[in-house]
């Protein structure tokens, strides 16, 4: 196919927006984990913005994730907009090492060692961020200053926030691995047709 | 399941709630949600409960899809209102259980930390309530306007989620039929050890992303062909306007804010 430049920028626009919104779908398709707190919930939603990542670049999987919480937004209402900005890092935080490190070696390799380093990033960043910003904020919500206390907060990182956030890298790496390793040639010959673009 | 998703929570209806500018109704909510933090007395607490309660009636969605909505943190609520009951001890001993001391200021604090989580969840819900998730990505288009000085792609934002929220349901199906196609091949999507379902789900994505690709190429093609150049001089079907009730609602909602500044103690 023949494209111009503005088919091929309106194209990856579209592509965004409907990995975006697989993205959402699954999401909505989430599952609790057995002994964790039914508030921190797995589900596959980095999925699709990883595909774009591997695809196009990393800031296209900033984008996927930045739509997913969007509509999460739009569709649901503002009842809970802190674990909405929660969830957006996370992903992020997730994303961001898998694609550079795939972008630089373009293989299997590439793509596990991203997926070790980006569930360490993830669990420890958002362990820190949930100690400093999100549980006081979620404290502060509630009119609970008392519940701020260093031990609470500790208990909840160690207890919730950490095992949690690495459980979510290797069950989301368990489902990446096999699905890139299908998905290889399809991946590089879009990427191919992007970069060529 | 499904039908959440089509149409997320919206109501459909034709009240005043409903036909107000979705502009009017994001910034009256978003200003609710911060005066609500202001609120420190009983007449402050009931001047807001009167303007949430006033507005719900006048949405006419009906009570059940409210109380829906605050299924979730029914339990937080109750969580919230126990532990200040416990924790604060101010004001005098109203009653001993078990010869442990209740204070006034207990149930006072509780009463009123409880009633803020409910005016939130009452009034923000209400948004979505009465309003279609493209609407609201219209107004969202509309009150991000200025920062396209600053280069930010709002036309383009606001495209890709009007886009989104077009193929959900597509996709919302299309998963659904690719997962009982799995299933009648003998796949097993719920039982097992978690390894082996996290493995079903592969047959499940690699057709959905395949597609999506597909159906993109063709929507790209199509807009093309109509003369799609971006947002530059586009005219819009549904256009946006302020109208006769929304500076009605800015005029109260001003009056209940100045209201709620002199009911404070």
């Amino acid at each position: 196919m023949q494209a111009s430049a503005s088919t091929s920028k309106l194209l990856k626009m579209i592509i965004l927006a409907l990995m975006g919104a697989i993205s959402l779908v699954l999401f909505f398709l989430n599952f609790p984990l057995p002994f964790l707190p039914a508030y921190l919930k797995i589900d596959f939603s980095e999925v699709p913005a990883l595909i774009a990542a591997l695809i196009f670049s990393p800031v296209a999987g900033i984008i996927v994730e930045g739509i997913k919480n969007l509509l999460y937004l739009v569709i649901t209402g503002a009842g809970d907009p802190v674990g909405v900005v929660a969830n957006f890092l996370a992903g992020i935080l997730f994303i961001l090492p898998v694609s550079y490190l795939y972008h630089r070696y373009k293989n299997v390799k590439g793509i596990v060692s991203g997926i070790v380093a980006g569930t360490i990033i993830m669990a420890l960043a958002m362990s820190l961020l949930n100690y400093l910003v999100i549980l006081p904020v979620y404290a502060w919500f509630m009119g609970m200053e008392e519940m701020n206390i260093e031990s609470v907060k500790r208990a909840a990182v160690l207890a919730g926030i950490l095992p949690f956030n690495i459980l979510k890298g290797i069950i989301v790496g368990l489902l990446f691995l096999p699905l890139y390793t299908k998905l290889r040639s399809w991946i590089e010959q879009k990427s191919a047709r992007f970069i060529a673009d | 399941m499904n039908n959440m998703m089509i149409i997320g929570q919206y109501v459909p209806g034709n009240s005043i709630i409903h036909r107000l500018d979705p502009r009017t109704k994001i910034t009256v909510i978003f200003f609710f949600v911060v005066f609500v933090f202001f609120a420190n007395s009983f007449w402050s607490y009931a001047l807001l409960t009167v303007f949430a309660a006033v507005s719900v009636i006048a949405s006419r969605v009906p009570v059940r899809y409210i109380a829906k909505g605050l299924t979730p943190i029914w339990f937080l609520i109750v969580f919230t209102f126990l532990l200040h009951l416990i924790v604060t001890k101010e004001g005098q001993v109203a009653f001993e259980i078990f010869s442990w001391k209740i204070y006034t200021g207990g149930i006072a604090q509780g009463i009123a930390i409880s009633m803020r989580f409910f005016l939130l969840i009452v009034v923000t819900s209400l948004l979505t309530l009465t309003t279609t998730p493209i609407e609201i990505t219209d107004a969202i288009e509309e009150m991000l306007a200025p920062l396209k000085k600053v280069k930010f792609p709002v036309h383009e934002l606001a495209l890709m989620m009007s886009i989104s929220l077009r193929f959900i349901p597509t996709l919302m199906q299309e998963t659904d039929k690719i997962s009982k196609a799995q299933a009648s091949r003998g796949v097993d999507f719920r039982t097992g050890p978690l390894k082996e379902r996290i493995k079903a789900v592969v047959p499940l994505l690699v057709p959905l992303f395949v597609s999506a690709f597909k159906r993109a190429e063709e929507l790209a093609m199509a807009m093309e062909a109509r003369g799609y150049q971006g947002g530059e001089g586009r005219s819009k079907l549904r256009e946006l306007r302020i109208g006769k009730i929304d500076v009605l609602i800015y005029i109260l909602f001003i009056c209940v804010v100045a209201g709620l500044f002199l009911l404070r103690s």
